[in-house]
């Protein structure tokens, strides 16, 4: 079996050699329209608004009367968190969520930061928008985007956000950050249409000179996947004034961030990413998977890396295959996966708070609670959760995983590179984890890369002081050079 | 006259390895005409430690309901909390919001699920249970009819489904006219339906199968008949493998190929273009290929809740217990696309083109009453732990004579000579005119056809 896969690595290699179009420098995209029916005629209306999250007495009812409703299912004995969110403990945080966890209080602790919204491509996409209080003379704030991913929210950002615009330290940077809600998700608008494909046969798609081993054999208009999230927040930043600044972003985010420094690599100063799946699995790529256990020196790996990787079958097949479960479904039936969620939260709970147990150590599935509370408090967590359910956006962040991969694993951005300065952040128990060899492939301009201490998928959550440290070094070594 | 003496030494190598080869060859041929099956195995699958043996009796048992039951259904479909669809997506994102409201303000409304709970008890229903589970199934006797052969059969349902699959077939199966007649037992799979769930890890096919061996045995039946699809294909499968002396014949509406190889993708490569040198007809070509967009793409588009239901059921289903729309969204959106995969592109997905939606939304109760969605997921994790091509029953061939019913839109669809590599006795293969992956519920009259018409090739042999 693994001889037949080594040999279907090699063969796919000389394939890719042999088929590979040549490489488009700058990603291309067209603007697009994503509201309701077709466009008005006139200007868009560019006005930022303020907004404030608010809630009411209704909404706590109703929550409270829809956990009181759950039918629970026992878990199976000794399963732990194998099977998924184990029932008992799960009782236990919606019963915390029924009685003690305070809704008021925690949107009291949103609107702590200003919130605004304005409209883009037909859409109203939220953001908040932190400037640092007590800048010295002289010093300017250095403007930084940060992005979410699912199922995050803004709302990760909270512990790193005062590391960021009010820095201990005086030789670190003050930062004036933007956190938007990527659209669909949160408080920014869904997009209302969808991707238009038309599927290919294989003889229509070798005519249109489709190589099938890029499984590319739709053709038509994409949906709302990163590249248009990543033109509409490139809008967002110039709206507000930004020419130039840096975007740091994890899972969706890390897949905006970068389109937006390939869609303008003049305006992304600094790209720091804490999450670089390869995308474009090259030559040098495979030869390090065949033989980096054996000379770990040859490809710069560390003791982490082969820690990571190895034994191959089990840490690149089975552990994936084991936890790509949601994203297969969400790729592919959406509406069908999140529907009963938006009516049962502790239903939508599970399925969120499943992936801050899993993603942050795989280990934590085999504990009764998860593991959760070792490095998340229930009262974040269920805030996340919150913004979910309070906006009704658990379908349509989920729609975002089907139009993204529409075109399949490979399309034209994933074999752009990355021209600007890019910083990574590789976290240990990250999902998927990327050598300092693999992501130079793809970052051409890779400036630091460091391997953190501890910490897993939801880094800026998990640990924000790591993260924050990171980011100020990467940004000196950017500054620095110029 | 030569003697063993008088041989020199090459030609006494010569005989002694030409013995051997000889010896060989009759041992392996013998080997596989000797008719396998699969170890029984045993199990307990209650609650903690196993303390009392089994109780053999049967219990009747009646379907029930209540208007705090259907009070409660009512209350948490008008909470439904309705989400706008893309425009013009049709079923290709899955279940669409809009036709959903239309489906929910029926069940709402107008669906009568008393009415549909009495049509349930118009056959009689029985619980037994065994290692430690009661196991629920349908008993449905053949009126007795003079010079009528009544011959016994068990159906076995998969999912999304339940026995309420087999109610359209079963007056065709057990009250017929002609000299054949059937008394079928209908389970409910452990975990599903009115079926207790597993309280232990590792509850598989091979489990179900060996349970509900053990219900045809407390029964009274010696040798009897087997017919499923989707999960049931597999268990039944499973229940010839094991005890292959009790199965008459197993008829099947769905083949899973499990045994790739070199035979596969020869056959891959040569079909489209020279079908009858790997035993291809036209019609196995038409729908097998395009290869990749058919099973390879299209498998990967209908495979999502497969691979969460495999590794994640606890999580998949927790909200679908709570919510039912969510439930009836997640469970017809399959009754829509795999009973045509042209239905994707349509607003309604052609549902009620097969089916009413009374009938739909009674399979949909019968996981909602029971609140079986998450044990009737996690048999897929449960058959997925280990590599389904290493287990011993994907390793080991089927003796029993067998049929198949080759439905046109059905999931996946495998030759002839495909399904010969496992099947050893395959006595009638058809090319079914119509319908999809739920065979019996969609098309109950072909499926009776061709299943009488498979008992009577193998009664007619028997002598």
């Amino acid at each position: 079996m693994l001889l037949e896969v080594l040999l279907a690595l090699v063969l796919g290699a000389v394939v890719l050699l042999v088929l590979r179009r040549s490489k488009a420098a700058v990603l291309k995209t067209e603007d697009g329209w994503w509201g309701a029916g077709s466009p008005p005629a006139g200007a868009e209306d560019e006005s930022i608004r303020p907004f404030r999250v608010e809630t009411s007495r209704e909404e706590i009812e109703d929550l409270q009367r829809r956990i009181d409703q759950t039918r629970p299912v026992p878990s199976l004995e000794d399963s732990q968190f194998n099977y998924g969110f184990n029932s008992t403990y799960l009782q236990k945080v919606a019963a915390y969520w029924r009685n003690e966890f305070n809704w008021s209080k925690q949107v009291d602790k949103l609107n702590q930061y200003p919130h605004f919204k304005t409209k883009i491509e037909g859409i109203d996409v939220h953001y908040v928008h932190v400037k640092p209080k007590n800048l010295p003379e002289g010093r300017t704030a250095v403007p930084l985007i940060m992005v979410h991913g699912w199922p995050g929210s803004f709302y990760e950002f909270y512990g790193i956000l005062p590391l960021l615009t009010e820095p201990a330290n005086a030789d670190d940077v003050a930062f004036e950050v933007i956190c938007p809600s990527i659209p669909g998700y949160g408080f920014s608008e869904a997009p209302r249409k969808k991707g238009a494909w038309t599927r290919l046969g294989v003889p229509q798609a070798r005519a249109a000179g489709v190589a099938i081993a890029n499984m590319r054999l739709c053709s038509g208009r994409p949906g709302f996947n990163s590249v248009c999230a990543a033109r509409v927040f490139l809008k967002l930043m110039r709206r507000l004034g930004f020419g130039r600044f840096y975007a740091q972003g994890g899972d969706w985010g890390w897949q905006i961030t970068t389109n937006m420094a390939q869609l303008d690599p003049t305006a992304v100063k600094g790209l720091h990413i804490n999450f670089a799946p390869v995308e474009n699995v090259g030559p040098l790529v495979i030869l390090s998977i065949l033989l980096g256990r054996r000379f770990p020196g040859l490809f710069g790996f560390t003791e982490l890396d082969v820690k990571r990787l190895y034994p191959r079958v089990e840490k690149m097949l089975v552990e994936p295959l084991k936890e790509t479960g949601y994203f297969h479904i969400q790729a592919t039936k959406p509406d069908t996966a999140g529907r009963g969620l938006n009516d049962s939260p502790v239903g939508l709970a599970a399925y969120i708070l499943e992936k801050f147990s899993t993603w942050t150590d795989h280990e934590f599935r085999n504990l009764e609670d998860g593991g959760l509370e070792r490095k998340f408090s229930l009262e974040d967590l269920l805030t996340n959760v919150m913004i979910y359910w309070t906006t009704g956006s658990i379908t349509s962040s989920m729609r975002f995983y089907k139009e993204n991969f529409a075109k399949g694993f490979y399309p034209p951005h994933a074999r752009i590179p990355v021209t600007v300065p890019t910083g990574v952040a590789a976290f240990p128990n990250e999902l998927m984890h990327t050598p300092k060899l693999w992501a130079k492939q793809k970052n051409h301009k890779l400036k630091t890369y460091t391997t953190m201490a501890r910490g897993g998928h939801f880094a800026a959550m998990e640990e924000p002081g790591l993260m924050a440290q990171d980011i100020q070094k990467f940004i000196k070594v950017v500054e620095g050079k110029k | 006259m030569w003697t063993l003496q008088e041989l020199d030494r090459p030609k006494l190598q010569l005989l002694a390895l030409s013995s051997v080869g000889i010896g060989l060859t009759y041992f392996l041929v013998w080997r596989r005409k000797a008719k396998k099956s699969i170890p029984l195995g045993d199990g307990w699958w209650g609650h903690g430690q196993q303390t009392l043996r089994d109780d053999n009796k049967i219990y009747p048992f009646k379907v029930e309901t209540s208007e705090d039951e259907i009070n409660d259904l009512h209350r948490r479909i008008d909470q439904m909390r309705y989400t706008e669809p893309l425009e013009d997506c049709g079923f290709q994102y899955g279940f669409n919001s809009n036709y959903l409201q239309k489906v929910v303000s029926y069940w709402r409304n107008q669906f009568d699920w008393k009415k549909q709970v009495a049509k349930l008890n118009e056959y009689p229903h029985f619980k037994t249970n065994i290692e430690g589970l009661d196991v629920h199934f349908v008993h449905v006797r053949a009126p007795h009819r003079p010079g009528q052969k009544v011959l016994p059969l068990m159906l076995v349902h998969g999912w999304p489904g339940s026995f309420f699959e087999f109610y359209k077939i079963l007056p065709l199966l057990t009250d017929t006219k002609d000299d054949l007649a059937f008394e079928v037992i209908c389970p409910s799979i452990p975990g599903y339906g009115f079926s207790e769930a597993p309280h232990k890890q590792g509850f598989c096919s091979l489990d179900a199968a060996r349970i509900f061996l053990k219900l045809m045995e407390r029964l009274g039946f010696n040798k009897f008949y087997l017919q499923g699809g989707d999960w049931g294909s597999l268990i039944t499968t499973n229940m010839a493998q094991m005890k292959p002396q009790c199965v008459s014949g197993l008829h099947l509406n769905m083949l899973a190929v499990t045994k790739r190889g070199v035979g596969m993708l020869l056959s891959l490569i040569i079909g489209p273009y020279l079908p009858f040198l790997v035993g291809f007809t036209r019609e196995d070509v038409r729908r097998l290929f395009p290869y990749f967009e058919k099973n390879v793409y299209d498998l990967l588009m209908e495979s999502g809740y497969m691979h969460i239901q495999g590794t994640k059921p606890d999580t998949a289903g927790c909200g679908l217990n709570d919510s039912p729309v969510g439930l009836a969204a997640y469970i017809l959106e399959k009754f829509s696309t795999w009973t045509d995969r042209k239905n994707r592109d349509l607003e309604d997905g052609d549902l009620e083109k097969k089916y009413s939606l009374d009938d739909l939304l009674t399979n949909v109760m019968i996981y909602w009453t029971t609140r079986s969605i998450i044990p009737s997921m996690r048999f897929y994790k449960e058959n997925f732990k280990t590599n389904p091509q290493n287990r011993v029953d994907a390793r080991t061939g089927i003796f029993v004579p067998m049929g198949h019913a080759a439905f046109p839109n059905e999931l996946m669809h495998c030759p002839l000579p495909w399904a010969r590599w496992r099947f050893k006795d395959i006595r009638s293969y058809s090319y079914m005119p119509r319908g999809g992956h739920f065979a019996a519920f969609e098309e109950p009259r072909l499926l009776a056809e061709d299943f009488v018409k498979f008992v009577r090739k193998v009664e007619g042999k028997k002598r």
